[in-house]
């Protein structure tokens, strides 16, 4: 998820607008319950990204991870909801089926923990869609600069930018340390291999993280940075962005009062 | 432009003052190169006069320092970068910005300059620095020669009149040192007074005014002169049986873009060979086909015997070696990195044996990640050594080393070449590859000469 140099509307808006409409997509978030509200949410966020015009690889790999998430979620939710009243659909081990019964209380698939799993899943694909919308359509620098504007600080906002920048960086470090265990002859098959180069992968990558921070933040000191600067780039809000934030609003509160009206 | 008298520095928690009793006087205009061991103070010598100590790093210091008429200790960090640019070794860790004019603007936004007077310094850097045809480019896009440029262009917008540099040339290419010495003759033309530390030093003594030697925090000598190390004696192992050999290997990564073209090569056990060439011109691709981590789209290999070699295949039988040996030290000790690869190949046995090699018997219980930079690249070679690779691939081995470790290094490997292993590594330097037996060099994915070394 890095910035696409393309020419698209959501390029075209002001940083802030976006800022400001993903502060709204963050409360809809939040605040919607019903299914319905949270699908048009979705729905909404999709159409978001798809004005991006991204490329086939990008759709594959957001497939695929919005695919993982929901699988994931509705099924662990569907075993683990713990909520009453709950409705059995599939049952593994019913509590009195033995020592491992009353252990483990009964294992059974449930429809509201499906639900409930499915609700969170969409909660959680619009937040990605909607940050790889903004992240994507906006220069860093831009970002930095409309976050400063909104009064976010601008100490915070410069990591914001870098973390983004030095991104690639870290995973290719990660790659190459994984790579450098499978030649050192470290097993990383399976589950256990998994966890087993997980295990040696983090303390290289962090110390080496930290000592790559160091040395960018001795850069930046030598290059006066304290947090106030002066910028060459300018924002403009223009009557698109007005528009934009307008619909966004009227789109809100009606999602906002659908929820509050339906049964 | 630079007064030191009596300086001490001491950081914290040491007994030893990491400068001893300082004293130079820098004139405007003036090139010298600082050198020196590792751990002899050079950093800390450019982190005094670029205000670095006390304003990061803090410790207890007695004398003065004078830069430009003030103490860089008694003004803010933002007044010194006005007089001081400093360029880091890292060309990565020192680019802020996804657009090279915008990495350019970064400085003098920090100096709070108004937007016009940005834009003049910023379009005026560029063209000093010849990136102004680059200057809509994405700066993860740009060679580590012209990132480095960059870092040095953004301080060269700042307008400061003394320029250091910490190693600037590190990670450079020929090319890429070939650029920076056309910059400093550049900048000296202009009138900048120029500090530079740097290990790999001899291409730039022409043009340096004055050398001052460091040593153990002091200054052992300064003045002027041509002494250039003698390389240490290239190996000269007889070849005895095949341990590569490669016919018409062509790769790419991308269709109909070869990084590899028609590579026919054969390597003898015992035989030391650096791989020479710019940026680009393949050799890491060749190395990582030699440690079947790439497969090549065309041609025939065969490796310690072994036809059309997998990764899997050569664990154990070849050792291969990343540029930056950080990012292959797993374990907690220094001995039970050295255990790391041979107890997976069922030899539990050995470790001492390697820890002498590597002399870092009395170190054995240290966290790999706490030693010296030197240090870490011995444990990581050894480390490798220690599966018993009949083949050792080294990427870049050298890279941030000083003498004494680069010596160390080739001592360890001249006693494993002895023994019948092969080594095969990569290299910008040209006195690293001297070391070398035979040096095979690279342009456009082509081999272009392949030759004993004298």
């Amino acid at each position: 998820m890095k910035y696409l140099d393309k020419e698209t509307f959501l390029h075209r808006l002001d940083p802030r607008s976006k800022i400001v409409m993903g502060l709204m997509g963050a409360i809809l978030i939040v605040v919607l319950k019903t299914p319905i509200a949270l699908f048009l949410l979705f729905l909404t966020v999709l159409t978001i990204f798809a004005l991006l015009r991204p490329a086939r690889r990008t759709c594959r790999t957001i497939i695929v991870l919005m695919a993982t998430a929901f699988c994931f979620t509705m099924i662990s939710q569907g075993f683990f909801y713990a909520l009453e009243p709950r409705t059995a659909i599939m049952t593994f081990l019913t509590p009195e089926s033995g020592m491992m019964g009353s252990i483990t209380g009964g294992i059974a698939l449930y429809r509201e923990g499906i639900i409930y799993g499915a609700l969170q899943s969409l909660r959680l694909c619009s937040a990605m869609l909607l940050s790889a919308a903004i992240v994507m359509s906006t220069y860093p620098a831009d970002l930095l600069l409309g976050m400063g504007s909104l009064g976010v600080p601008e100490r915070i906002g410069f990591v914001v930018t870098v973390s983004i920048r030095f991104l690639p960086v870290l995973l290719d470090e990660a790659q190459r340390i994984l790579l450098a265990q499978k030649l050192r002859g470290l097993n990383t098959k399976g589950v256990r291999g998994g966890f087993r180069a997980f295990r040696y992968l983090l303390p290289p990558l962090i110390i080496d993280s930290l000592r790559n921070a160091r040395r960018t933040a001795l850069a930046a000191e030598v290059r006066a940075f304290t947090g106030k600067r002066t910028t060459v780039r300018e924002l403009r809000f223009a009557v698109r962005d007005w528009v934009t934030l307008g619909f966004s609003g009227a789109g809100m509160i009606m999602l906002i009062l659908y929820q509050a009206v339906s049964p | 432009m630079i007064t030191i008298d009596s300086f001490s520095f001491t950081y914290p928690g040491m007994e030893v003052p990491a400068l001893q009793d300082i004293s130079l006087g820098i004139e405007s205009g003036e090139a010298v190169l600082v050198r020196g061991a590792s751990g002899s103070g050079k950093s800390t010598f450019l982190y005094c006069l670029n205000g670095l100590i006390p304003h990061v790093f803090a410790g207890s210091s007695v004398g003065v320092v004078r830069l430009n008429g003030f103490a860089p200790s008694e003004v803010p960090l933002r007044e010194i970068a006005k007089t001081v640019g400093t360029v880091f070794q890292n060309p990565e860790s020192q680019v802020f910005m996804m657009r090279v004019e915008d990495d350019v603007s970064f400085g003098c936004e920090n100096l709070l300059l108004p937007r016009e007077e940005i834009i003049r310094r910023r379009d005026e850097s560029l063209r000093f620095m010849g990136l102004w045809d680059l200057r809509r480019r994405e700066t993860f896009k740009l060679s580590g020669g012209q990132k480095q440029r960059l870092a040095i262009s953004s301080i060269y917008a700042m307008g400061p009149k003394v320029f250091m540099f910490d190693e600037p040339t590190t990670d450079l290419d020929g090319s890429g040192r070939q650029e920076f010495k056309n910059i400093i003759r550049n900048l000296k033309d202009k009138g900048k007074t120029i500090v530079l530390v740097e290990h790999q030093y001899e291409d730039y003594l022409p043009l340096m005014d004055r050398i001052i030697t460091l040593e153990g925090g002091r200054i052992v000598n300064n003045g002027m002169t041509t002494e250039v190390p003698t390389p240490a004696r290239a190996t000269t192992a007889p070849p005895t049986r095949r341990a590569i050999s490669l016919k018409g290997i062509r790769f790419d990564y991308e269709r109909g873009k070869n990084v590899l073209e028609n590579i026919d090569m054969e390597i003898q056990r015992g035989e030391i060979v650096a791989l020479r060439g710019d940026n680009g011109s393949g050799k890491t691709t060749l190395l990582k086909i030699l440690g079947g981590i790439l497969k090549p789209i065309e041609g025939q290999i065969t490796i310690l015997d072994i036809p059309a070699p997998t990764l899997e295949s050569l664990v154990g039988r070849v050792g291969f070696l990343f540029q930056n040996p950080d990012e292959q030290l797993f374990a907690q000790t220094v001995e039970e990195e050295i255990s790391f690869g041979f107890s997976r190949l069922g030899n539990n046995e050995g470790s001492d044996r390697y820890l002498d090699i590597a002399g870092l018997n009395t170190l054995r219980h240290r966290h790999p990640q706490t030693l010296s930079r030197g240090q870490r690249q011995i444990l990581a070679v050894v480390s490798v050594m220690a599966m018993e690779p009949g083949i050792l691939i080294l990427d870049e081995p050298t890279t941030g080393l000083d003498s004494g470790s680069w010596h160390k290094l080739f001592s360890v490997l001249y006693d494993y070449a002895d023994q019948g292993g092969t080594v095969i590594f990569s290299t910008h330097n040209e006195h690293a590859a001297a070391m070398s037996y035979r040096q095979i060099v690279l342009n456009e994915g082509r081999i272009i000469s392949d030759e004993i070394s004298r």
